[in-house]
C-alpha cells in the first residue's frame, strides 16, 4: 500500500534539523521502522525531516574509555566493522542479527533506539552494555543512560525538538564477558524474548537485562547473585514482574539463562 | 502536494524525474521509468521482492523514499544484463529450478548477488539465513539455495557492483514546506461502524488478557461508578460516547496513540450487568477507518470486596485485532499498553468512587478527548476495557 502524502526535508546539519523539527515534523533516518507504518498508513506525518545525512550523526568518535557511535550509523556499518566496536565484536554480532541485510543497509542505530520498539535488538543490547544516549535539543545537550532513555513501548525520554545524536558505548575492562540471547520464531523477526548479561568486574559493571517484554528493558536488581549462580533466573524474573503469569515469562527465563551461560560458562 | 526533482544514476544512466516525497523507489522506477522488473509484494519490508541495489548495497525499494536517493547509484534487475556474476546466477537459477512464477526472483537475485560477493565462504545454512528476508511462495527454497551454492563453488567472477563509500550528498528540499500539521485520525472521516457485535463463541480463540485491579475505595461505591456507563467511559482517556447508552447498548469511540501511531476506533458495544453478583460483561467491536483495522473483544468482570474500603476488580478479556494494526499488535505490547491504561482507569474510578455518587449525565459530557499515550493495541485494550467496564444492563 502507498503512504499518505507528506512533505520531506533533508536537514543540512544539527542546528537546521532542530529548527525544522521545532516547526513540526517527524524525524526519520533509515526509514526501516517508520517506512512500514507509513506504507500501511498507520502513521500520517505532515512532514518528514531526514536526519540520515547529518554530519554530526554520521561521526564515530573513539575515546580512551568509550566509543561514540553517531545515531545515523547503520546496522550494516557496525556489522561490517566499518564503525569502531569498543567491545571487540559484541556489537558486530548483535548488528548481524537485526532483521535482514537489505534492512541493515539503511536502518540506523539511533533510529532504532528512538523508535523504541520493546523487542528491538539495540534497545536491549545498549541497555545491557551500560551505554549512554547523547541528546541535543533546544535546551542544549544532555546525557541519558540507556535504561532511562527508553521509557515504555515506543516511548523515550526525547523531548520536543530533541534529537538523539550519538550512543556512547563504554570500553569493557580486561576479562569482561558478555552474553546476548534472543528468541525469534524466524530469522530476522522481532524477538519474542531476549536477554543481555554483562560481566565486567574490572570496570565494576555487572548487568542482567531482559528485553522484548512489551515495555522498556527490565534491569534485574541482583546481577551479581545471578551471575554467581546464587539467584535462580526464573525466581528473579518472577519477583521483578509479579503481575505477569509464569507461563508468559518462560521464554524470557530461558533467554536469561542462555545469556548468563554465554557470559559465564 | 509538492514534488521534488530526483536525479540519480539508474542502471548506469543519468535520469531525472519529479517524485512526490511519499513515492518509494520501486514506484519511481516502475511508474516514471517503466522498469517493472522491481516487484512489489508486501510493500512493507517483509517479502523482499523489491530488493535492489542503492550505492552498491541491497536495500528494500519499498522502504526507500525516492527523494532520499538524490545523486545515488541505483541498479535494478534490468541493469545486470552485462554483469558476468549475475549471468552466472541466472544460469544457476534456471538449472536448479530456482524459480517458478518469477515474482520473487528479482529480489532473490539481488540478495544472491550480495551473498556471493560478501560471503564467499557461505555454506547452505548461512545461505538460508541470509535469504530469510526474501519470501518465495512457489518453488520453495531448495532450488534457490542450490543455485547459490553452485555459483559459490564454481569460482564466481568478481562482482561488478560493489558498495560505494557512503558520502554526504547535498539533498535539495521539496519546493514548499508543509503548511499542514500532522494529521491524525480525528480530522478524517471514519467509516461507519459495523452494526453487528461479535459473538462470544467466535472470540474463544482470541488473545486472552487477564488482570486484577485493586481499588482503594468502598466496593459499593466502586460498583456505583461501574454501573454508570457514561462515568466509566469518562474514566478512560481518549474514550467518548456518541449518545447516552440505551438498554446497555452504546456507540462511541476511543482514540489511542502508540509511538508514532494513532488510531481512532469507532464502534459499538453491549454491556450486561448483574448487580446482585456485582459482575458483568462487555462485548464490542470497533474499527479505525484510517488504518482499516478492526478490534473486537469480550470483557468479563467481577467486583469483589477486599474490605470495607478496598475492592478487587477481576478482568478477563479476549480480543482479536485485524488489519494493518495487527502487524504491530504483538500480545506483549498490547498487554503493556493495556496495563498503563488500566492503571489510569482504575485510579480514576477509585477517585470518582471516593468522591461520591456520580451526578446525572456528567460522564458523557466530561469525556476527555485527548489521545492516550499508548499503542494502537492500547486502543484495542481500551475498547475491551471500556466494554468490560461498561458491560451492564
Amino acid at each position: 500500500m502507498k503512504s499518505a502524502p507528506f512533505d520531506y526535508l533533508a536537514a543540512d546539519d544539527l542546528a537546521d534539523a532542530g529548527a525544522l523539527l521545532r516547526e513540526g515534523g517527524k524525524p526519520v533516518a533509515g526509514n526501516q521502522s517508520l517506512g512500514p507504518m507509513l506504507n500501511l498508513r498507520l502513521v500520517r506525518p505532515g512532514r518528514l525531516v531526514d536526519l540520515s545525512g547529518l554530519p554530526e550523526l554520521r561521526r564515530v568518535e573513539e575515546r580512551e574509555d568509550c566509543v561514540r557511535l553517531g545515531a545515523a550509523i547503520t546496522h550494516a556499518e557496525i556489522e561490517d566493522g566499518e564503525a569502531a566496536d569498543p567491545t571487540g565484536g559484541w556489537l558486530r554480532a548483535a548488528a548481524a542479527g537485526i532483521a535482514y541485510r537489505a534492512v541493515r543497509n539503511r536502518g540506523t542505530l539511533g533510529g532504532s533506539l528512538a523508535h523504541a520498539d520493546p523487542a528491538a535488538d539495540w534497545v536491549i543490547v545498549m541497555t545491557g552494555l551500560c551505554a549512554t544516549a547523547l541528546l541535543a535539543g533546544p535546551e542544549g545537550a544532555r546525557r541519558v543512560p540507556l535504561e532511562d532513555f527508553v521509557t515504555g513501548p515506543f516511548a523515550t525520554a526525547l523531548g520536543e525538538g530533541e534529537i538523539l545524536t550519538a550512543v556512547e558505548v563504554p570500553r569493557p575492562g580486561r576479562g569482561a564477558r558478555w552474553g546476548y540471547w534472543k528468541f525469534a520464531r524466524q530469522v530476522g523477526e522481532f524477538a519474542k524474548a531476549s536477554a543481555a548479561v554483562l560481566v565486567d568486574r574490572e570496570a565494576g559493571r555487572l548487568r542482567c537485562a531482559v528485553g522484548a517484554l512489551g515495555r522498556q528493558p527490565l534491569l534485574l536488581d541482583d546481577p551479581a547473585g545471578l551471575i554467581e549462580g546464587r539467584v535462580d533466573p526464573g525466581e528473579a524474573l518472577r519477583r521483578a514482574l509479579p503481575e505477569r503469569a509464569v507461563e508468559d515469562l518462560a521464554l524470557h527465563v530461558t533467554a536469561l539463562r542462555r545469556a548468563l551461560e554465554a557470559a559465564t560458562a | 502536494m509538492s514534488t521534488t526533482e530526483v536525479r540519480l544514476t539508474l542502471n548506469g544512466r543519468e535520469v531525472a524525474a519529479a517524485a512526490e516525497p511519499r513515492s518509494h523507489l520501486a514506484d519511481f522506477l516502475r511508474d516514471e521509468h517503466l522498469l517493472t522488473g522491481t516487484h512489489l509484494g508486501c510493500e512493507h519490508g517483509v517479502c523482499g521482492a523489491c530488493t535492489l541495489f542503492v550505492d552498491g548495497r541491497p536495500v528494500r525499494a519499498c522502504l526507500t523514499l525516492a527523494v532520499s536517493c538524490q545523486d545515488a547509484e541505483v541498479r535494478s534487475v534490468e541493469g545486470f544484463d552485462e554483469d558476468p556474476l549475475m549471468a552466472r546466477l541466472r544460469e544457476a537459477f534456471s538449472r536448479h529450478h530456482g524459480l517458478q512464477c518469477g515474482y520473487c526472483t528479482p529480489g532473490m537475485l539481488a540478495t544472491a548477488y550480495d551473498i556471493v560477493r560478501r560471503l564467499p565462504q557461505a555454506d547452505a545454512a548461512r545461505i538460508r539465513r541470509e535469504l530469510a528476508g526474501n519470501l518465495c511462495r512457489c518453488t520453495g527454497y531448495a532450488g534457490i539455495v542450490a543455485a547459490i551454492e553452485d555459483v559459490l563453488a564454481g569460482d564466481p567472477p568478481p562482482a561488478a557492483v560493489v558498495p560505494v563509500e557512503r558520502r554526504r550528498r547535498p539533498r535539495p528540499r521539496t519546493e514548499k514546506p508543509a503548511a499542514e500539521a500532522t494529521r491524525t485520525s480525528d480530522s478524517q472521516p471514519t467509516a461507519p461502524a459495523d452494526e453487528s457485535l461479535p459473538d462470544r463463541a467466535a472470540l474463544a480463540d482470541g488473545v486472552a488478557l487477564e488482570r486484577t485491579l485493586r481499588l482503594a475505595a468502598p466496593p459499593e461505591r466502586v460498583w456505583a461508578v461501574l454501573s454508570d456507563i457514561p462515568t466509566v467511559v469518562s474514566c478512560i482517556p481518549g474514550a467518548s460516547l456518541d449518545a447516552p447508552p440505551e438498554d446497555g447498548r452504546l456507540t462511541g469511540r476511543c482514540v489511542v496513540a502508540a509511538g508514532p501511531m494513532k488510531a481512532s476506533f469507532r464502534g459499538r458495544a453491549r454491556v450486561a450487568l448483574d448487580a446482585a453478583a456485582r459482575r458483568g460483561s462487555v462485548l464490542g467491536r470497533g474499527r479505525d477507518g484510517l488504518s482499516r483495522s478492526s478490534l473486537e473483544g469480550l470483557l468479563d468482570f467481577a467486583l469483589h470486596e477486599e474490605s470495607e474500603a478496598a475492592a478487587r476488580l477481576e478482568l478477563a478479556m479476549r480480543y482479536r485485532l485485524k488489519g494493518p494494526l495487527a502487524q504491530f499488535g504483538r500480545p506483549a505490547l498490547v498487554e503493556e499498553i493495556a496495563d498503563r491504561l488500566l492503571a489510569q482507569v482504575s485510579d480514576e474510578i477509585a477517585r470518582r468512587a471516593l468522591a461520591g455518587p456520580p451526578a446525572e449525565g456528567t460522564g458523557a459530557a466530561a469525556a476527555p478527548q485527548r489521545a492516550l499515550g499508548g499503542l494502537g493495541l492500547l486502543a484495542h485494550a481500551l475498547r475491551g476495557l471500556v466494554k468490560r467496564i461498561l458491560r451492564r444492563r
